[in-house]
């Protein structure tokens, strides 16, 4: 079922990307770029209601009944999750609406690492399973085998440049760095530190950019361009919105601008 | 908020699970690499090399004594004609090792290649030809050091190179059939056949017959010439077969094919025992042997006529090897490594490996 529904569709849309563009070298890595603006495409209405929901989040931090029940219940966490419940219901805001396009990601990292390393058939039984995924009309006898270059890597393996003798990790370092700007972009602007959401998106701000670094530093080069990709247009689709928080990018800027003492 | 933390922290840990679990190592999987000699079968089996007693079935000895990541071994091991046994790793680091086939110590192991060892090496006058995934032909001699420069030829090289007593032959994935001249190490010709080829090409008639994904099966001359002598329904993957002035070979669509090369016509029609044949032919005596994805293995005569079937287990993607009067087969994802049939199809041993 996962092979039908998510590998198959996605290495054939790779392949057909990659066929299309000439079949040469960089191109599979050109493919991957593509096909992840294909997917923003696709998912643009949920990365939408993400950058909706926000902004919402945002405006909701400088509200001032908003304001007022984080003092009033700032002991009292059981009725200050209750009272947040209330305004998000009474302001039709979905508290997990910035949530839910990163969630659904992990599915397409997933498949997307999966169809990659597929394409690139490492050994025999690699490309046994991509004669069986291909369809009927892709020109495979042509394209195989991928051509994996891309730029200075090779998208089949976890990249690093050496630097004096070190292997550095440049991919890794930049979709740590990328994920956290994105994160940080959209992150609500804190007035409160006690107030769970932001603490939430704060955790998630330094957690993700962790996380995903360490799949680039870990797993084929392929899925950082994917990664980078993809945090590039969410920073840039966030900021044609004009509501892109850059202060919250230095630590502490967020607070200093926004916080009420200094109003 | 410590519970959500907590929540939060065993989110991105599952999701790092998630996506360690179809992580591969260097080199995920494949099947398994055979070989063997008038006593014992070397089995290269992920992530150790077998010897496997002939008459009994059992276990020789393994190379490593415990597992280690370094070494996933896929390629069918070879004997060098001062008795070693090599075997190339696929793991982490990319080990070449000889040992010794009658107790599996080690001669020698020696890191290089950027590349994996997927394709067995080919020893020849006293010079190992050892094709790596990097695209590189090493040349070594037969203490591991490496002769002489390595030979670049470009895509990744899955198959053992050949010799017609001249020139060798090595076929790439990149759909190119290279000849060499050992003597001076040079490529002579590189000849694109149109698709990627995965296996050794089979010397026969004062060149080389090379099956490949562009589904035919190609006859190359040391000159360069080359020409279509049958095309197929689906990839050709396994080594053809040249029996005198027959040409067997197999494809995806698992239809033997046999090929009568003094007139070009074919000796019998439809011969598709069962599934995909991904694995090389065999001839011993006076039958052809065929071993199927579907796990089975069959026995035919010289007329196509299929003498018997038996199921092996698991799928089989290694192509059959007789000794001693055995017919090995190693089977993948089964819960035995190797078995062994007499010629009349009947079960002598199987091999599992202990824990």
């Amino acid at each position: 079922m996962w092979d039908t529904l998510i590998i198959n569709p996605m290495t054939n849309v790779l392949l057909w990307i990659y066929d299309a563009l000439g079949h040469g070298p960089h191109m599979f890595g050109l493919a991957i770029i593509l096909f992840t603006i294909l997917i923003r495409a696709v998912t643009w209405p949920l990365n939408a209601s993400q950058v909706k929901g926000a902004q919402a989040m945002q405006e909701l931090q400088n509200d001032k009944e908003w304001q007022e029940i984080q003092k009033k219940y700032a002991k009292d966490r059981e009725k200050l999750a209750q009272e947040q419940m209330r305004i998000y219901k009474e302001r039709g805001i979905n508290p997990f609406a910035s949530c839910l396009p990163t969630l659904i990601q992990f599915p397409i990292i997933i498949g997307l690492y999966q169809s990659i390393t597929r394409a690139l058939s490492a050994t025999p039984y690699d490309m046994l399973k991509l004669a069986r995924t291909v369809y009927p009309f892709q020109n495979v006898e042509a394209i195989i085998p991928l051509n994996s270059v891309f730029l200075w890597m090779d998208l089949g393996r976890p990249e690093s440049v050496q630097v004096f003798g070190f292997a550095l990790p440049t991919l890794a370092i930049v979709v740590a760095l990328t994920t956290y700007i994105q994160s940080k972009l959209t992150m609500p602007a804190s007035t409160n530190p006690n107030d769970q959401s932001a603490q939430m998106s704060g955790m998630m701000s330094v957690y993700m950019p962790l996380l995903l670094g360490w799949f680039a530093l870990n797993f084929a080069s392929g899925i950082s361009v994917y990664f980078i990709t993809s945090n590039l247009l969410g920073i840039v689709q966030y900021a044609a919105t004009g509501r892109a928080n850059w202060s919250s990018l230095i630590p502490g800027g967020s607070k200093d601008k926004k916080s009420p003492a200094k109003k | 908020m410590n519970k959500k933390r907590l929540i939060l922290i065993s989110f991105l840990a599952l999701a790092a699970l998630a996506l360690s679990a179809c992580s591969g190592a260097p080199v995920s999987n494949n099947w398994h690499g055979l070989a063997a000699d008038s006593e014992r079968a070397y089995l290269a089996a992920g992530s150790f090399v077998y010897a496997v007693d002939l008459k009994t079935g059992g276990e020789v000895w393994r190379y490593p004594a415990e597992a280690d990541n370094k070494f996933s071994f896929y390629a069918s091991p070879v004997l060098t004609s001062d008795g070693q046994l090599l075997a190339g790793s696929a793991g982490a680091t990319h080990v070449f090792v000889s040992l010794d086939p009658a107790t599996g110590r080690e001669n020698w192991a020696e890191v290089f290649g950027k590349g994996a060892w997927l394709a067995s090496p080919l020893e020849l006058n006293q010079t190992i030809y050892a094709p790596n995934t990097d695209g590189f032909l090493y040349r070594l001699d037969l203490n591991g050091k490496q002769a002489d420069e390595p030979i670049e030829l470009g895509g990744a090289l899955w198959s053992a190179p050949v010799s017609d007593g001249v020139f060798l032959y090595v076929a790439s994935l990149n759909h190119y059939v290279h000849i060499i001249d050992p003597a001076r190490g040079t490529v002579v010709h590189s000849v694109d056949v149109g698709g990627a080829i995965p296996s050794s090409p089979a010397p026969g008639g004062g060149g080389v017959y090379v099956g490949s994904f562009a589904s035919t099966v190609e006859f190359v001359q040391p000159d360069g010439a080359h020409e279509v002598v049958a095309k197929t329904g689906n990839w050709v993957w396994g080594t053809p077969l040249v029996d005198g002035e027959t040409l067997y070979y197999a494809d995806l669509n698992g239809v033997i094919h046999s090929l009568d090369l003094d007139g070009g016509s074919q000796n019998w029609d439809g011969v598709q025992p069962d599934d995909a044949i991904i694995a090389g032919l065999l001839l011993h005596g006076d039958q052809l042997y065929a071993a199927a994805e579907s796990g089975s293995l069959f026995a035919l005569d010289r007329d196509g006529k299929i003498v018997w079937k038996k199921t092996v287990g698991g799928r089989v993607y290694t192509s059959p090897v007789a000794a001693a009067d055995l017919i090995l087969v190693a089977p993948y994802h089964a819960d035995a490594a190797l078995a062994a049939y007499d010629v009349e199809g009947k079960q002598v041993w199987t091999f599992t490996p202990a824990k």
